[in-house]
């Protein structure tokens, strides 16, 4: 009966533990209050994009994975992952991986909302923001099957082919499971 | 230890089903029917609460359906011509609905909403994103158009930009022609840019 009793505990334990961390984003949500970049961080710098330079970036030789996602300031779920994709560019960039984010915020935002963003998260990965008239071909030429709906990540391999793409807030465990899997393989 | 087993067992099914669920509430929006589908006719409530069905609402030559929203910078771009394609079409019977299905802004901030910007097009509450979920809309804005019969035509965009000065293919506009004109439609998918629906 005390084995019982002590499983029976342990089992609450575990069922509390994971309704927690199935909670944690709303509550992490609520408590990222944005702060002003300091003055030493660098300023922001967001490049415009267009979908020709886009497919240049997609095709050219590379020796490392590259990571893409697709933003804008208007975007909750966007605003929201950001602060696990800056960890995961911290985690991996220097070593073994490309980031890049593309904003899909208007042109007039490139040198205000959207840097202003980027610096409170302190993203210092190359940031972009896709100027073009229609952005279907851009859509189109990174996934046909991605129907344009932010955020959207992709992990494209050293062949420039896509392994993993997450439509959504995506999981950071996830991801970097994926790129495990894919520096590993690029490493062997 | 039997009991004991069956307990663990149990905890890690719901463990595991709650770690599941994190990712289906954004991953998972069903897929929208095919074009040549027919949309089955439903009913929602307006701002005032009153139930009003697609086939009270409806165009003697067809219906836009509008997935549009209060927030969405995107949505709110279009505002102005979504009001003109409305005027437009409605002298040639086409109606123009918009359905707000975001879970955060409810009946009465979409009827603030519509009068700050003069939207006089009847716009429907989504509860639960029944509709959304139905027609697989994923942003704002996103258009359906379907025919008397609610034979869906096109799915997609408004048009290719939200800066109203920067349009250079109108595909609505030149589906809801291209049907009036009983000529078949050039282009009947145009994948919809926008806010990512608030689902509930």
């Amino acid at each position: 009966m005390r084995l019982v009793r002590i499983a029976t505990a342990f089992s609450f334990c575990l069922l509390f533990a994971s309704f927690a961390s199935f909670a944690a984003p709303a509550q992490k949500q609520k408590g990222r209050a944005a702060k002003p970049p300091t003055k030493s961080q660098k300023p922001i710098v967001v490049a415009p994009i267009d979908t020709a330079a886009l497919k240049n970036i997609l095709s050219e030789q590379r020796e490392r994975p590259l990571l893409i996602n697709f933003w804008a300031t208007w975007c909750d779920p966007c605003r929201d992952e950001f602060p696990d994709l800056v960890k995961i560019d911290s985690e991996y960039r220097p070593q073994s991986m490309d980031f890049i984010t593309v904003s899909l915020d208007d042109f007039s935002d490139i040198k205000t909302s959207v840097p202003q963003f980027l610096g409170t998260m302190k993203a210092n990965m190359p940031a972009y923001l896709l100027n073009v008239p229609d952005p279907e071909p851009a859509i189109d030429l990174v996934d046909p099957g991605w129907s344009g709906s932010l955020p959207a990540t992709f992990l494209f391999n050293a062949k420039g082919e896509v392994v993993y793409k997450h439509f959504g807030r995506v999981d950071p465990n996830e991801l970097r499971a994926a790129i495990d899997k894919l520096v590993k393989k690029t490493d062997e | 230890m039997k009991n004991l087993a069956i307990l663990l067992a149990f905890v890690f099914v719901i463990a595991g089903l709650a770690a599941t669920g994190t990712r289906a509430v954004e991953g998972e929006i069903p897929a929208p029917p095919a074009i040549g589908a027919t949309i089955e006719d439903f009913s929602l409530p307006d701002v005032s609460g009153t139930e009003r069905s697609l086939k009270s609402l409806a165009g003697k030559k067809g219906t836009v359906l509008l997935f549009i929203a209060v927030q969405c910078p995107v949505s709110n771009a279009y505002n102005e011509r979504m009001e003109k394609l409305a005027e437009d079409y409605k002298a040639k019977g086409i109606a123009v609905i918009g359905i707000n299905s975001n879970v955060k802004e409810d009946a009465e901030a979409v009827k603030a909403h519509a009068a700050e910007h003069k939207l006089t097009f009847p716009i429907l509450k989504d509860p639960g994103n029944k509709i959304a979920d139905k027609l697989g809309a994923s942003v704002t804005p996103e258009a359906y158009f379907v025919d008397q019969n609610n034979k869906l035509l096109y799915h997609g965009r408004i048009d290719n930009s939200r800066n109203a000065d920067q349009i250079e293919t109108s595909d609505l506009r030149n589906a809801l022609d291209a049907s009036l004109a009983g000529k078949a439609i050039e282009k009947t998918e145009a994948k919809a840019f926008g806010c990512t629906i608030k689902r509930g």
